[in-house]
Order: structure tokens, then sequence, then C-alpha cells
């Protein structure tokens, strides 16, 4: 047993010199070595198994670092994917003359594209499995905007999203998809006179989170009624908003608004 | 342990197959080992096989240090090996070390205990004799 009286001064400077190549390891140094001698020591075994644990510990963050990069890889690839199968209904609907059926082509391909924007946004994500909820939502509202504007429309969009909340792409996802069938409802539905404003809230409280989106348009038919006259739109919202244990409600004054939570 | 004359010696190691069906492999004093040593050791160690899988026997003793591949490769994690146990004689403070690391770290593919003296290893290793 080494006690502070029985040190001699080589067994210091050993313990010295293993204590260097720890701190080496600490800062991800995996070059220095303990030097280890020919005779049994104590300290030499000590420094062979630190040794050893630097190699493992080296050939891991190796190992970790080629798995976060096929991470990246593969959500690039599915955002490419994705990307292919809405140019490829893009293709298609250059051929098509029916107002309906190219309507609802174009609502498949938003829904592609805001699947494919959480995955363009991953892997260009410092953390691989989150992704930042206003940057997701901001872009994706520009996206859906784009989609559905026209000449002279001015459909002003509000943000009071909640610091910056970081969310896992199973979340994300359904999230991105019920999004998309409100701000495409109110596009398509609440502006005949292409003007007006889309609010969108989102914060965290006890554990849960609220999804707030209101616009100020002229609201839904009177008497509306969810399970008779809701369209495919609606029935994904309540669809997605299950996947997410959440909840749906709505109100149908001044304009529609919609809370989810989850 | 004594190392007879039919033994085959590599960079290494001696090695040799004895008459109770256990395989033998010493490791000379003060080696690094390292991959190379590692594949010539299993090569060795395979030309032994006829029918069934055997038991070795290693002295690691007077080991002074071995590289993260050789470990691997003597883990025998995804290669086929002819060896179905191994017992390690471990002495030294390094051999002690060094054989209780690959026990825990790279986890040997086939049952692995280390033993203090070579009597014992034997004693264990004969019930895995077929």
């Amino acid at each position: 047993m080494y006690t502070k009286s029985n040190i001699s001064l080589s067994d210091k400077a050993r313990v010295n010199e293993i204590l260097e190549v720890i701190l080496a390891f600490a800062r991800q140094d995996f070059e220095k070595k303990v030097e280890i001698r020919d005779d049994d020591n104590l300290l030499d075994g000590i420094g062979s198994g630190i040794n050893m644990l630097g190699e493992e510990l080296e050939h891991s963050r190796i190992s970790l670092a080629e798995k976060e990069q096929l991470l990246k890889e593969v959500h690039h690839r599915v955002k490419n994917n994705m990307q292919i199968i809405s140019s490829l209904l893009n293709l298609q609907s250059d051929k098509i003359v029916d107002k309906k059926v190219l309507h609802l082509l174009r609502e498949s391909q938003n829904r592609i594209k805001s699947m494919s924007l959480v995955h363009e946004m991953l892997y260009k994500s410092q953390d691989l499995s989150k992704i930042s909820l206003n940057e997701y939502i901001e872009s994706l509202c520009r996206s859906v905007y784009r989609s559905y504007s026209q000449p002279e429309s001015h459909i002003e969009f509000e943000f009071n999203l909640e610091g910056d909340l970081l969310l896992d792409v199973d979340k994300m996802i359904p999230l991105g998809l019920i999004l998309n069938e409100i701000i495409s409802n109110s596009l398509k539905y609440a502006f005949p006179d292409k003007l007006g404003k889309i609010q969108i809230t989102f914060h965290a409280e006890a554990n849960k989170f609220n999804l707030t989106v209101s616009d100020n348009g002229i609201g839904l038919i009177e008497n509306f009624d969810i399970d008779k006259d809701s369209n495919l739109g609606i029935q994904l919202i309540y669809m997605l908003a299950e996947q997410l244990d959440g909840k749906v409600s709505y109100k149908n004054h001044n304009g529609v608004t919609y809370l989810i939570q989850f | 342990m004594e190392i007879p004359i039919h033994a085959t010696e590599a960079k290494g190691y001696f090695t040799w197959m004895g008459n109770d069906g256990i395989a033998r492999t010493c490791v000379k004093p003060n080696l690094d080992i390292v991959l190379e040593h590692a594949i010539e050791n299993s090569k060795i160690v395979s030309s032994f096989f006829v029918d069934k899988k055997f038991p070795i026997l290693i002295d690691a003793r007077n080991i002074k240090s071995m590289s993260y591949e050789a470990r691997h490769h003597f883990s025998a994690h995804r290669r086929e090996t002819k060896t179905n146990v191994f017992g390690i004689i471990i002495g030294s403070s390094i051999s002690r070390v060094l054989g209780n690391f690959y026990l825990g770290i790279n986890k040997p593919a086939v049952p692995t205990r280390l033993f203090d003296n070579e009597q014992d290893s034997i004693n264990w290793l004969k019930q895995f004799c077929s």
C-alpha cells in the first residue's frame, strides 16, 4: 500500500507522469502514453491500464463521430428522397388540367415538404436528434405561404414563440404536419379579399406544450360540424394530435383559432 | 510453464498442443503484443484443429502490453476461432490489469477465466475437452 510517507521520489515522478497522461485524455489528446518499464511494478500495472483505457476512449470517440456522420447522411438522403417525390408530383401536375386534382397534388407536396424540412434541419443541426422549434415553424410558414400566395395577397404572420425550444423528430414531424394543415386551410379559405393575419403562439406549461394558431379571416361555415363538414386536412389534424398524445380544440370567433395541447 | 521441444516458436509466443487436448501458448518476456503477433498466434493455434474445437491455456505472466487491435483480435468477435474456451494465467501487475481489462472491456466471445497458477487453469479447461 502506498502512503504519503513511503512514496519514493522516483515513484512520485511516475505518479505525476500517469496524472499527465490522464489529463491529456481529459483534453481528448490520446497521443500521450504512460511509459511501461520492464519491471513488475504496481505503477506499471496502473499505467498499462490507463494506456488501454486511452485506446478504448479514442476508438469509441472515432466510432461515435462515424455514427454521427452516418446519421447526417441518412437525414440528407431522406430529405433528398422526399424532394424527389415532391418534384415528381410537380411534374405530374404539369399535365393535369383538373383544378381539383391539381389542388390535391399541391396539398400532398406541402405535406411532404413539411416533413422534408425536419430532415433538412436535422442534418444541418449540431444535435442530430432535435431541432429548433422557432426556426422550423418560421421556415414552414414561409414555405406554405410561398405555395399558396397569390399576386396582391397580403397575409401577415405573427409569431409568439417561447424561448428557443428544441423538439425531437418524433414530435416535430406530426407538429409540422398539423401546422401545415391549419395554415394551408387559413390561406386557402379564410381570406377571400387576400388580406389578413395569422398568429402562431407556442409555449410550454407544466409538462405540456400549447400551440395556438389563429387567423382573423371569415371563419368556418355557420354551424360547422367537425364530424360532418371536415375535410382530410382537419381529420389529419386530429389524427396527428393523437399521435402526440395531445388534444385539439377550436374556436370559430373573429376567424378561426386552433389550440393543440400535447 | 515448461515449453516442450516440439512447440512452434513465433515472434511473440511459443505455442503447442498438449497430450491432454488443451492447446498452450506462452507469451515471450517483455513483449508488446501487436496485431501481427495476434494473427500469427491464431494461425498456429488453428493449425491444431482436426474436427473438434479445443480449449487453450494462455500464459500471459510475462506480457508487457497489448495493442487495441490485438486485444480486439483475441476477443474473437466476428472471426472464426477453433478454440472453445480460454484460460489465462496472470501474475505480474501488468498481466493482472491486462487480463481483467480484456475480460471486462473486450469481452471475449468464448468462456474465459483468469488464473494465478497453471494447475487450476488446466483443471478448469479439462471439462471443455471433448
